[in-house]
């Protein structure tokens, strides 16, 4: 067994951006690693919680929000988080965004009506919303991995809901190429984005109980960068995910084929 | 009234009677949408002829329980009540609600008063045509993000639609929802509070699930000094002084289980008495009340008794959960659908507290996002089992039941159709 191993994992803004389901993410990579016996800690970061506790963490978890919500939280990351989140993403610790908080890394949102709305700029990227005629890319929706290597072809689906339309720039790599459903921005055919150990998606649904290869690489990325070493980790059955999975391939009326 | 009034509503007359004749359904919605095509201005001829007015009935949660109540309150006290079929809240099926009980000529005249709940999208729409007497808001949560969108946004759309009420009607709010207590700012209508003061059922911390927790006045974090379920409790903000407003009606014990129908019955009872209805007649109605199609609705099946807790988004499916726990349940039946009616989106089951169901309850999953639903109990540590075809879900189910016992489904709401079509033979009425 791993019982040697710890792992906290920080869950950036868990009662402001947390709207769809986002807790199943942070429910899934506790008991994974809980049943291989690795020691994990989740630690809620929210506007009162100070940096110090956010540095030590192994793992990021950031989720989406009503506009409200999302404000409130995007003016404390901005102003506090922002920076120590982008020094450890460039020291390969490994995150997740999801929705609100994948638009948020980038460097703007614009609106169809007022000013722009800056983000972070820990991922090269920027989303703009069309206007309100446009219609909301609301849908299960199913994509091929590209990118982390080990994963690549791996099929992952959830469910996505967003007015904006992200676009990636020319240092960030997509994270998957949709095969049902619209993805980054509907028109170019890729869905989230990657960089480092780091992944933003609009696959919300939640990505991870769905998708559990994505929840084990985190796990594992994570202990790999903490312990600098290899593992690898304990088989788990996962047939359940996999029959869930299937019900959104049949719906989007896909093969799978691997 | 106009002529292509009365054909609108001789048509939708003709409809209702050709959609029972030919077992098409109760006709809840679709005389009214056949009516709105031909006179899309019917709601306010047939609003104008009532003698008192319309009540509706908005929120989240509670709509249908609360609407029955206030319109079985009243009948008790001898008004004729025109009322909505459960689930026609649209403002096609308040116009049915209208045509159904309309002679052929398209008269109500022996109507006091309607009593509708009504979608929390619809609402607006209605208000912009009609004054009504009374609008109940209930509560807000997330709910079907994908059909309804953020509760925020309903919330301005409401506000803006009730700032435009005159004094003479009268808006009831929950007081310990935030965001609902806040809707009475800059309103003419006269405004009514309601809420529990209970702190012997005060939470220890608030739940996961929870939307309206930062003032809406400066945005800073609310204070709680007592919870009762999701955002709902005695909240106050620290920093610009806002706080729940002191309810005009606290004190009337439910006749339904489930914290959530104290404040579907204090609704009902602050209506009624604006109406001035007596006491006595609101406590006899209450003696014989029974629950509203698919809330807590009793069924026989095959000797098994059934009971239906109607269960579709996080907040009302933690207090469904709370009170089949308290009921001592044994053996549930959960059944998630993905139609249109439930939501596409059935991301939200990671919102539910499905973590403290105790460990011996026997849990059976059906409907057509049965996976998911597992995926989500085994995450929970829960043991279940998985039954795809509902009606076998519903036997299986049975056959863990005891010696009077009771099976107790939470379904999401084409499932709770489907689930009373197996019982019954009838989804609606």
């Amino acid at each position: 067994m791993t019982n040697d191993y710890k792992l906290t994992i920080a869950w950036l803004y868990p009662d402001l951006m947390s709207t769809y389901g986002d807790r199943g993410n942070i429910i899934c990579l506790q008991k994974r690693c809980q049943w291989r016996g690795i020691d994990v800690k989740i630690k809620p970061i929210t506007l009162e919680t100070q940096n110090s506790q956010l540095s030590g963490c192994n793992l990021i978890f950031m989720g989406g929000a009503q506009d409200r919500q999302q404000k409130l939280a995007a003016n404390d990351f901005l102003n506090n988080k922002a920076p120590v989140v982008k020094q450890m993403i460039e020291n390969y610790i490994p995150a997740l965004f999801v929705c609100a908080a994948y638009q948020q890394i980038g460097h703007f949102y614009r609106p169809f009506q007022g000013q722009d709305i800056i983000g972070a700029s820990i991922f090269d990227l920027s989303t703009i919303h069309p206007g309100d005629q446009a219609k909301r890319l609301i849908g299960n929706v199913a994509a091929r991995l590209i990118y982390p290597d080990v994963l690549s072809g791996t099929v992952i689906v959830g469910f996505e809901n967003h007015g904006g339309r992200t676009s990636l720039g020319n240092k960030l790599k997509p994270l998957a190429k949709i095969i049902g459903g619209f993805g980054n921005n509907g028109q170019d055919g890729f869905e989230g984005a990657f960089y480092k150990n780091a992944i933003g998606s609009y696959f919300h649904g939640p990505l991870l109980p769905k998708n559990p290869q994505i929840a084990d690489w985190l796990i594992k990325s994570a202990l790999e960068v903490k312990y600098a070493k290899n593992i690898t980790l304990a088989f788990l059955d996962d047939s359940l995910a996999q029959l869930a999975r299937q019900k959104i391939l049949d719906r989007l009326k896909i093969i799978y084929e691997r | 009234m106009s002529f292509l009034d009365n054909v609108a509503i001789l048509i939708g007359k003709v409809s209702i009677l050709v959609s029972r004749f030919f077992k098409l359904g109760y006709g809840g919605t679709w005389p009214g949408e056949i009516a709105l095509t031909i006179s899309p201005d019917i709601l306010k001829h047939f609003s104008s002829k009532l003698k008192m007015g319309m009540v509706l009935v908005a929120g989240t949660n509670g709509k249908t329980t609360t609407s029955l109540m206030l319109k079985s309150i009243l009948e008790t006290a001898g008004f004729r009540v025109i009322h909505n079929i459960s689930g026609a809240n649209l403002l096609n099926g308040l116009v049915s609600a209208f045509i159904n009980s309309a002679s052929l000529f398209g008269h109500i005249s022996g109507y006091d008063i309607a009593v509708f709940e009504i979608d929390e999208n619809t609402l607006p729409l209605v208000v912009n045509k009609i004054t009504p007497l009374i609008v109940i808001c209930l509560n807000l949560f997330r709910d079907q993000l994908d059909r309804y969108g953020e509760v925020d946004v309903i919330a301005d759309k409401w506000h803006n639609a009730l700032t435009a009420l005159p004094s003479s009607s009268t808006v009831i709010l929950n007081s310990d929802d935030p965001q609902i207590a806040y809707l009475a700012k800059n309103l003419k209508a006269k405004v009514i509070f309601f809420g529990v003061n209970d702190p012997s059922s005060y939470r220890q911390k608030l739940e996961h699930a929870t939307d309206s927790i930062f003032c809406l006045a400066c945005f800073h974090r609310l204070h709680f000094s007592g919870i009762y379920f999701s955002h709902l409790g005695i909240w106050k903000c620290d920093h610009c002084g806002l706080e729940r407003p002191k309810p005009d009606y606290h004190n009337w014990q439910s006749p339904l289980p489930g914290f959530y129908n104290r404040y579907n019955f204090l609704a009902a009872v602050a209506a009624a008495s604006q109406l001035t209805i007596r006491t006595e007649i609101i406590k006899k109605t209450l003696k014989n009340f029974s629950p509203a199609f698919g809330r807590q609705e009793q069924f026989k099946y095959q000797g098994k008794q059934i009971s239906i807790f109607l269960s579709k988004n996080p907040a009302g499916f933690n207090e469904s959960l709370k009170t089949v726990i308290s009921l001592k349940a044994a053996t549930m039946l959960i059944v998630l659908n993905d139609n249109i009616p439930d939501g596409r989106d059935v991301s939200w089951i990671w919102d539910v507290d499905f973590e403290n169901l105790p460990k011996q309850m026997n849990i059976i999953l059906s409907g057509t996002r049965v996976f998911d639903l597992a995926l989500r109990l085994h995450y929970s540590g829960r043991q279940f089992i998985t039954e795809e075809n509902l009606e076998n879900a519903i036997n299986k189910s049975c056959q863990y039941l005891q010696y009077n016992q009771t099976l107790f489904c939470l379904p999401t709401y084409s499932a709770m159709l489907e689930i009373r079509k197996i019982i019954t033979g009838k989804k609606i009425l």
